[in-house]
């Protein structure tokens, strides 16, 4: 029981890191390379609102929120945009970015016990027999949350159903008025928005570490390379498989080999099935 | 006077070049409002160089191979489209203009539905005429009805181009431009096709413009021609003009 409470608590844990990145890449052809660092930061601002200003808690997160919308917005208008379509100077450019915020903020003095977030709702419960905070419950709801969001978004909205558009086939997309640039900053701010929402749930569990900042990326990107890169339906699947696998190693063999179980998964989808779980077929592009 | 009151798009000495290769060499032509103006070509005369000139995704083709410092796309020339000089304005914009592309090999999004791919055509009209155009597409392709919730990719390549031509109407055009739409599908299909655009045109008075290979299918639909070769206009005409000049009939029109 405590496996499988803790496994899906796991699971939604790794959605909420790895979405974002997935839905930006989906979009966009953006390997958001700064994910990680956004969700640190996210924290990061959250805490100095909460603690420098002393603004109620909810205040804080929406405030941070706002701000990590913006900065994603900005990474691409005046970054990422310079370097479009080159995916290995994208994967630079905005690892770059990623790499400067993390360690602007180790410099400046982001580490040790003092700076943690507290957890919405302090305490815990019991259910079908294990012990469980609130937080956790919390980031479960919230990460469902999150999928029905963008479940919604790119079902309904005419933003949602352009970014679609635009993944799928750019110049047919161009032809019918929708802005390929346009797309992509609404792609990169939403994936902001994204890490930022996953940092204030997920952080108040520990500190706010920059280490964790390097591991989000990595759990998103095997996340996101197992479930197919650039389907963020495939990566909730990969989510559930890698998940439910770190919980098991943590169970059976050790704790501190759940990082090494994504990286495994990494290597091992990339040489059995490079395309991913849910890759994309290349024959369904073109019927002639 | 009346007549160039009745000009919806005028392109004047058009010249493209990729790198130092002449793709359309001093083009003009002509689009009369409410009319269906045709150019052919064989393949590389230009034809789809011309149709991306008009729509404006040469501009982003000419970015993209900047950024990853592949060829050199030059134009020199006018388009002039209801009074303004659009040559440099981005493919978008143009659509917002009126001016809507239904791209070479149709380019429907594969994952998408049927009605998904009509929905994103819809991207630039308001909800009223999204209601109204969806219907009007139905009804001028009820084969679609019944695919409405398959994956485009899945379609047949007649259903493709029927959908593309659909998702292209969605987005409440002024102009179309349709790029070799009945690019290979089987004769029976070509004619139902070609149909359809006369009945678009007729219907709604969009203008049309549309670049075929072999004129036979929509000659009958046509009310100017140009012909293509090697990026000039070598041959251009009413209908019936073209119609009687043996050179065309053995070379573009398959008689």
């Amino acid at each position: 029981m405590e496996l499988i409470v803790y496994g899906i608590v796991n699971s939604v844990i790794l959605i909420m890191m790895s979405v974002g990145f997935a839905l930006v890449y989906g979009v966009s052809r953006v390997p958001n390379f700064a994910h990680g660092a956004l969700f640190i930061l996210s924290g990061y601002l959250t805490w100095i609102f909460l603690n420098r200003f002393g603004l109620p808690y909810i205040l804080a997160i929406l405030l941070a929120l706002i701000l990590i919308t913006i900065i994603g917005a900005l990474l691409y208008r005046l970054i990422i945009i310079r370097v479009r379509g080159m995916p290995v100077s994208e994967i630079i450019a905005s690892f770059g970015v990623g790499l400067a915020i993390l360690e602007y903020l180790r410099w400046s003095g982001l580490r040790g016990m003092t700076y943690m977030l507290p957890p919405f709702i302090p305490g815990s419960t019991n259910i079908f027999g294990v012990v469980i905070d609130y937080q956790r419950i919390l980031i479960v709801i919230g990460g469902l949350g999150l999928l029905a969001f963008l479940w919604f978004f790119t079902t309904y909205t005419k933003t949602g159903l352009a970014l679609k558009a635009i993944a799928q086939n750019e110049r047919a997309a161009l032809a019918l008025g929708i802005d390929a640039d346009m797309a992509a900053t609404v792609a990169v701010a939403l994936g902001a928005l994204f890490a930022g929402i996953a940092g204030v749930f997920i952080l108040p569990k520990g500190n706010i570490v920059v280490e964790m900042g390097y591991e989000v990326l990595i759990f998103a990107i095997a996340v996101s390379v197992c479930g197919g890169l650039g389907s963020w339906k495939g990566a909730i699947y990969a989510s559930f498989l890698i998940g439910f696998a770190q919980i098991l190693t943590v169970k059976y063999i050790a704790s501190h080999y759940h990082f090494v179980v994504a990286l495994l998964v990494i290597i091992a989808v990339l040489i059995t099935r490079p395309s991913g779980l849910f890759g994309k077929q290349k024959e369904l592009e073109e019927r002639v | 006077m009346s007549l160039n009151n009745n000009l919806m798009l005028e392109a004047k000495d058009l010249l493209v070049f990729y790198e130092n290769a002449l793709a359309i060499n001093n083009v003009s032509i002509k689009c009369r409002k409410g009319e269906i103006t045709g150019i052919f070509g064989a393949n590389s005369a230009g034809k789809s160089t011309l149709m991306s000139t008009l729509s404006g995704l040469i501009l982003d083709l000419k970015i993209k191979e900047e950024r990853k410092g592949g060829e050199r796309i030059t134009w020199f020339g006018d388009i002039k489209y209801e009074g303004h000089n659009i040559i440099n304005i981005k493919p978008s914009e143009r659509a917002r203009m009126g001016i809507v592309l239904c791209p070479e090999r149709r380019q429907v999004f594969p994952e998408s539905s049927t009605l998904e791919n009509l929905k994103i055509g819809a991207y630039l009209a308001t909800r009223e005429q999204a209601k109204k155009t969806l219907e009007y597409v139905l009804n001028l392709f009820p084969e679609l009805k019944k695919l409405l919730h398959r994956e485009a990719g899945f379609l047949s390549g007649g259903e493709q181009q029927m959908l593309a031509i659909g998702r292209a109407l969605m987005a409440q055009p002024k102009m179309l431009l349709l790029d070799e739409p009945l690019l290979g599908l089987a004769p029976a299909v070509e004619a139902r096709l070609a149909q359809a655009v006369k009945e678009i045109n007729e219907q709604t008075g969009i203008t049309v413009v549309l670049s075929e290979q072999y004129a036979r299918p929509v000659f009958p639909i046509i009310d100017y021609g140009y012909v293509l070769e090697n990026g000039s206009i070598v041959l251009e005409g009413s209908a019936g003009e073209l119609m009687n000049n043996p050179d065309v009939l053995a070379a573009y029109f398959g008689m």
